[in-house]
């Protein structure tokens, strides 16, 4: 796997995105040519899209006037793979190659199947996939695990099929159409029919913090049967100017597969970030997902599952910590498309400081998608006067044999508990931050993997300005 | 009149290294309605006190006060453990300092585990207390095993399943499991002197019994216990030698374990007719026993 795709390109000087940018960009890439006709079709939907102002109803309450999309630069060089770990940048590797239990050397892990806490983990370092690699067991069963460029080339025909054709097209909003013509890197993760992926699989997106734009893209393809868990990072250090990152994630789950979804964006405070993450769920499918919000300027980001079968599920979980004064702006839209679907949404925050959280959150409930069983909340923990919520929930319903609840609440941390917390001779802040740890739990329990709830733990401790610590007792 | 004093409490008294938490002349208000109107009270270490009361004396709110619940404010007075001012002190500092509160109404704690919780919370303590002892010193954590047995082994004296280790904090626990866990953490967290609210409440007699036991297996000299109950029915697990009436905010009879008792017997208007007659405008007829009051409570009690 260490065929090296393209030369490395010389950095482009670019500014502002331009059709010559997307032209330039494939280029670099080396694609075929279907693959140029694509970004240009989805420029095409860009140029001819108006940036959303605050008079939208979905940017009413975020403003893009600071965003200065002319200074943005499109890509950077184009990398081909690394030989090996070593030749990766440290920062991009940190915390994934060794150190911690159940042995996460990968190098050992990956040659001794079956002993690792992975079957696979790809790396990217800005715009490109330095890094792939796939438990040879799990290879053998047909899985693909690869950067969606070598996808391109290597399995056109599903790549053409699925890739930003149903879930997240072009004509999703014009920071879809953008991403359609600017992606780079990303992940492509296909699970063949009725094959069980145990052990996650696992993809980190490294920007440095005066990093050129990052349009991550990825898509999972879980056909009948299949099953497969996914972690999906992104992470940069905060930098001086403004970074920009507008990703797309495109999940399908086939008749009876069972897919499992985390995410956690960690970018530094420096960046602009927008995402649209859409399900379509086949018939009797589970569709598991968590996004974890962390980092960012102002993230804008929309979190969707299409319920196309009967008897299809999906679990949407969100978890966001809010502090300085990060602006996050998300919808959820729960899609019944068809009849005996299930959607269970719960979306659970901490605002401190000046931080602002918009949630808006839709049902929408098709003609004929009868016996729909839909649950969505919103609940929101203020640490602070001067954070803010808005919250709105919102039922479009064209059945009339339903089940649809929905609900938000906000409050500040409760006086009781904190006195109660605090006569037992806890800190303020610490027994605050067991308050937070408490509010968010009942999400943080059902993540299975032990590294996804130890990373979150630390960051509640960091944002909540508490020194690092050894871990609790549970 | 003489006190009858438990062994325990009597001995002890006037060794120089027992500590003292004193309530002097405590006024207190929240929002703006006066609760406590001038409460005066000397708790030695190694001493059981009850507090008795009808609901709306004060007697809870001393309890609050005594923690440092932020709601209510003092407007005069104090509190003095040995011979410090506790006001200005944070809940917490007060824990660190040997003040302990079992809440009439444990606060459910969504989210937190309780054995996290407890060992967070033993470790705060004590690592407070050590440092304070040995002010150069580093603090280093007992091991985790070391805590789980210490726990274990007190969790056995309540009665109390492992299994309550690995549930929220107060959570959904019954009137009785609350009580117990209340009185587990006075256990672990080893104070001076611990207060408990109506501990009693909501109790049927079995779980009365064992958290009874709980807190009677943690009595001895280096334990001042203010028990404040409405009835008298406590008082029969956990024996106090001084036995104080709150009426209206004020302490207004002391005695010792038979003035419990005359109270279960002749009711709260009987005290207050006899020993609060400007707080009952109904009058009522004066009983044989009267041996205490507001002016002679300092010299009752004996202590100084």
């Amino acid at each position: 796997m260490d065929t090296t795709l393209t030369r490395p390109a010389e950095a482009p000087q670019m500014r502002g995105f331009s059709r010559e940018a997307v032209e330039a960009l494939s280029r670099a890439k080396g694609e075929p040519d279907w693959a140029l006709e694509a970004r240009l079709a989805a420029w095409e939907i860009y140029d001819n899209t108006p940036l959303p102002t605050q008079r939208d109803e979905a940017w009413r309450r975020t403003s893009l006037r600071a965003l200065k999309l002319d200074d943005v630069r499109p890509f950077g060089a184009t990398r081909g793979l690394a030989r090996s770990l070593d030749e990766i940048p440290a920062a991009v590797r940190a915390g994934l190659e060794e150190g911690g239990e159940g042995g996460r050397d990968l190098r050992a892990s990956f040659e001794a199947s079956g002993t690792t806490p992975r079957a696979g983990l790809l790396l990217q370092h800005n715009s490109s996939v330095l890094y792939h690699t796939l438990n040879e067991d799990v290879a053998a069963q047909g899985v693909i695990f690869t950067g969606l460029d070598e996808a391109v080339r290597d399995h056109p025909e599903l790549v053409q099929r699925y890739f930003m054709t149903g879930a997240v097209p072009p004509t999703h909003d014009k920071f879809a159409a953008l991403h359609g013509a600017f992606w780079s890197g990303g992940t492509f993760i296909y699970v063949p029919r009725n094959c069980a992926v145990e052990l996650p699989l696992q993809s980190r997106v490294y920007a440095d913090a005066d990093a050129p734009a990052v349009f991550a893209h990825t898509l999972i393809v879980a056909e009948e049967g299949a099953e497969v868990v996914f972690i999906d990072e992104f992470v940069s250090p905060t930098g001086e100017g403004q970074g920009f990152s507008d990703g797309a994630v495109e999940i399908y789950t086939g008749q009876g597969a069972q897919v499992r979804y985390f995410s956690v964006q960690d970018w530094g405070r420096h960046v602009y970030h927008f995402n649209t993450q859409r399900v379509v769920a086949e018939r009797d499918s589970t569709t598991r997902s968590l996004s974890i919000l962390l980092g960012s300027k102002l993230t804008k980001s929309n979190v969707e599952s299409a319920l196309d079968g009967p008897g299809a599920t999906s679990e949407m979980l969100g978890i966001y910590f809010g502090d300085g004064t990060q602006h996050f702006d998300q919808h959820t839209l729960q899609d019944h498309l068809k009849p005996n679907t299930t959607s269970d949404l719960l979306f659970k925050g901490v605002l401190r400081d000046r931080a602002r959280q918009v949630f808006a959150g839709l049902i929408r409930v098709e003609p004929g998608a009868q016996k729909t069983d839909a649950y969505q909340a919103n609940r929101n923990l203020l640490l602070s006067d001067k954070a803010r919520v808005d919250s709105m929930p919102k039922l479009e319903i064209g059945a009339n044999d339903v089940r649809c609840t929905h609900g938000a609440t906000m409050g500040q941390v409760d006086r009781d508990q904190l006195f109660y917390l605090s006569s037992r001779g806890l800190e303020r802040s610490e027994a605050e931050r067991l308050i937070v740890e408490g509010f968010l739990d009942e999400i943080i329990q059902r993540i299975p993997l032990e590294e996804v709830r130890d990373r979150l733990h630390a960051a509640i401790q960091q944002k909540m300005g508490l020194p690092a610590r050894e871990g609790d007792e549970g | 009149m003489p006190i009858e004093a438990s062994p325990g409490g009597g001995t002890l008294r006037g060794e120089s290294t027992l500590s003292t938490l004193e309530i002097k002349n405590l006024h207190a208000k929240i929002e703006d309605k006066e609760i406590l109107r001038g409460v005066n009270l000397t708790i030695n270490q190694g001493e059981v006190h009850a507090m008795m009361g009808v609901n709306g004396s004060g007697k809870s709110t001393l309890a609050y006060i005594l923690m440092g619940h932020p709601a209510y404010e003092v407007t005069e007075g104090d509190i003095l453990l040995d011979g410090e001012s506790v006001l200005e002190m944070e809940p917490d500092e007060r824990a660190h300092k040997g003040l302990f509160l079992a809440f009439q109404y444990p606060t459910a704690i969504p989210g937190v585990n309780v054995a996290n919780f407890l060992r967070l919370s033993a470790n705060a303590v004590q690592k407070a207390r050590f440092q304070e002892a040995n002010p150069d010193a580093e603090y280093k954590a007992p091991p985790v095993a070391e805590f789980r047995k210490r726990l274990v082994e007190k969790m056995g004296v309540l009665k109390m399943d492992r299994s309550f280790m690995a549930r929220y904090l107060n959570e959904g626990f019954s009137g009785g499991e609350k009580k117990r866990m209340e009185i587990l953490q006075m256990a672990m967290l080893e104070p001076k002197f611990a207060i408990m609210d109506e501990t009693d409440s909501g109790l049927d007699i079995d779980a009365l019994r064992i958290v009874a036991e709980g807190v009677n297996a943690q009595l001895g000299p280096g334990l001042g216990v203010l028990v404040i109950t409405h009835y008298q029915r406590l008082l029969e697990y956990i024996k106090p030698q001084f036995v104080h009436v709150m009426i209206n905010g004020r302490i207004v009879a002391d005695g010792g374990p038979e003035l419990a008792k005359e109270l279960d017997v002749k009711g709260y208007d009987w005290v207050r007719a006899e020993f609060a007659p400007e707080e009952a405008p109904v009058a009522a007829e004066t009983p044989a026993l009267a041996r205490a009051s507001l002016g002679v409570k300092q010299s009752l009690t004996g202590r100084q």
